[in-house]
């Protein structure tokens, strides 16, 4: 009995080392969950069941990939999408953010602009294609109008809730102390919107990445999703899976970076915006 | 003195026009007329624009409408989007709930999950030629893939956000596995659910109208690029309209139904 006791004193808790990390539960899941996958894939392939049979191995994937990386083609798409994506979904945060600042600070603002933008937001971005490619001069703007619409309504809403959100109590007393609508506006309303803001950001960035595939896909020249779809018309089945991982691995690259840079900017961002912000990507 | 009965008056007459005048309610309406005139303005003013249908063109254009081919195109879409949408919750659904409530499913299926997710649904259209023969199946696996993952996704979050004070209470109700389930677990995660599936609507449309794009089989996305190639534009712009009425349909819909299953909280 006593020595138990005394094993339970001498327990004292200890950070978790590599080696436990590695064999913990998840890890272990998580890896046979992974490999499960391209198991399945690859014996699905192997015994050709319904229609894998034109479906090409992990194998056959991995060889084409690391060829189709190593040519500057892959790095020309790259660069063309990941541009696209940036300008329209840059442009969005550009207009966007100032656009719902205002509409969540100001009822009169909000009165005058949020009723046409609520009637303009259950258009798919998609169906502004046809519009995008006559009123903007040049392709490249017309591909990057997409993720441009794409983005710009989440990021909108998130501002206005970010807004909207703000405790009543912080403008109180802003007006208590003194202070101009201007020092209310930088004081008050853009820091308590920023958490908000900065998973409206990443969520518009995942959504501008669909965007610019579809963009490319139907007006393209140039760039990943357009790839795909020269490689469908072309029969070329491990290109189609290639672009697919690749698309796949720059779009959440980019969330990934938008989300470090933000909670980096952003030391007061609370954990009640990630809650809000899973229900809205997820 | 007579300053003074001025403010007094001119307050009296605030009063009176805010107890008789929705003055927000005006200012919404001024909103759409506001949008309307500037966008004629802008077509009318700038040379730039000139190819763009003025509100009036797309007015206009209204009555000459082939309503039947509209209405047929228009239910091609809601197919195409409410199956995909059913087909996402009934199997997205399950697997929610299953990643939710057991430790050991989330370990198993959530890192395969992450891998997929990122991949933009669009990207698959190349992909599902492969395995499915006909257009209409490939449309709905895509509609389908679009809303399977918010709803996995919102009904795991959802169901491991329940408070848990809740299943403790009804533990100590002594309410077995499958009461706690459907009495407790459920209910409370319906909110999260229900913002799931409307967001799965919401790509479901942005997809159907991709997929009709690019597929010449019908569709109000098809009815669009169909006007776009023979330069209609007053028709590509009602055609929008249309979809975008569509998907507000949907999306009310799901807030009507969502409604219903919140009853104890009017979120939506």
């Amino acid at each position: 009995m006593s020595n138990a006791n005394e094993e339970a004193l001498d327990f004292v808790w200890q950070p978790p080392t590599i080696k436990s990390k590695i064999f913990s539960q998840t890890t272990i899941l998580g890896t046979t969950s992974v490999l499960l996958v391209f198991i399945a894939w690859g014996l699905l392939v192997h015994f050709e069941v319904y229609r894998f049979v034109l479906f090409p191995s992990p194998a056959e994937v991995l060889e084409e990939g690391i060829a189709w990386v190593s040519t500057h083609v892959f790095w020309m798409d790259a660069g063309a999408t990941t541009l696209r994506v940036l300008g329209g979904v840059l442009a969005a945060y550009i207009i966007a953010i100032p656009l719902g600042l205002m509409i969540g600070w100001k009822k009169i603002f909000s009165d005058l602009t949020f009723p046409t933008l609520e009637l303009l937001r259950p258009i798919p971005a998609p169906a502004y294609l046809p519009l995008a490619i006559l009123l903007l001069p040049w392709q490249e703007a017309s591909v990057a109008f997409i993720p441009f619409i794409d983005a710009f309504f989440p990021v909108l809403l998130n501002t206005i809730v970010g807004v909207k959100m703000i405790d009543r109590d912080y403008f109180r007393a802003a007006r208590c102390l003194g202070s101009s609508p201007k020092q209310i506006f930088w004081h008050v309303v853009l820091p308590g919107a920023l958490p908000s803001i900065s998973s409206g950001c990443a969520i518009g960035m995942g959504i501008g990445w669909m965007g610019a595939v579809v963009g490319e896909m139907i007006t393209g020249k140039w760039g990943l999703g357009y790839r795909i779809w020269e490689a469908y018309i072309l029969i070329q089945y491990p290109l189609i899976v290639n672009g697919m991982i690749a698309i796949g691995i720059l779009g959440f690259g980019s969330s990934v970076l938008i989300r470090y840079l933000t909670v980096r900017l952003i030391p007061w961002r609370r954990s009640i915006t990630d809650s809000l912000e899973e229900s809205i990507t997820k | 003195m007579s300053d003074h009965t001025a403010t007094i008056e001119s307050q009296f007459w605030r009063q009176i026009s805010r107890t008789f005048v929705n003055w927000s309610l005006f200012r919404q309406i001024m909103s759409f007329v506001l949008f309307l005139v500037l966008w004629s303005a802008i077509v009318v003013a700038v040379d730039y624009f000139q190819q763009i249908p003025t509100p009036k063109a797309v007015f206009m254009a209204l009555f000459e409408t082939p309503f039947k081919v509209v209405l047929v195109n228009m239910l091609k879409s809601f197919i195409r989007v409410l199956a995909g949408f059913f087909l996402g919750i009934l199997i997205g659904f399950p697997i929610g709930v299953a990643i939710g409530y057991s430790k050991v499913a989330k370990g198993l299926i959530f890192p395969a999950f992450e891998m997929v997710r990122p991949i933009p649904p669009i990207a698959w259209i190349p992909a599902t030629v492969l395995f499915f023969v006909h257009i209409e199946s490939q449309i709905i696996f895509l509609t389908f893939y679009g809303a399977f993952f918010p709803v996995v996704y919102n009904t795991m979050g959802g169901i491991s956000e329940v408070d848990i004070r809740l299943p403790r209470a009804a533990m100590s109700f002594g309410l077995n596995k499958r009461q706690m389930l459907w009495k407790v677990i459920l209910p409370a995660a319906m909110p999260q659910i229900f913002t799931g599936m409307k967001l799965a609507m919401g790509i479901t449309w942005i997809l159907v109208v991709a997929a009709e794009m690019m597929a010449n089989k019908g569709g109000m996305g098809y009815y669009v690029w169909y006007n776009h190639t023979v330069m209609d534009y007053p028709h590509v712009v009602l055609g929008m309209g249309i979809i975008g009425l569509c998907g507000a349909i949907c999306s009310i819909g799901i807030a009507w139904v969502g409604n219903y299953f919140t009853r104890w909280q009017r979120i939506f």
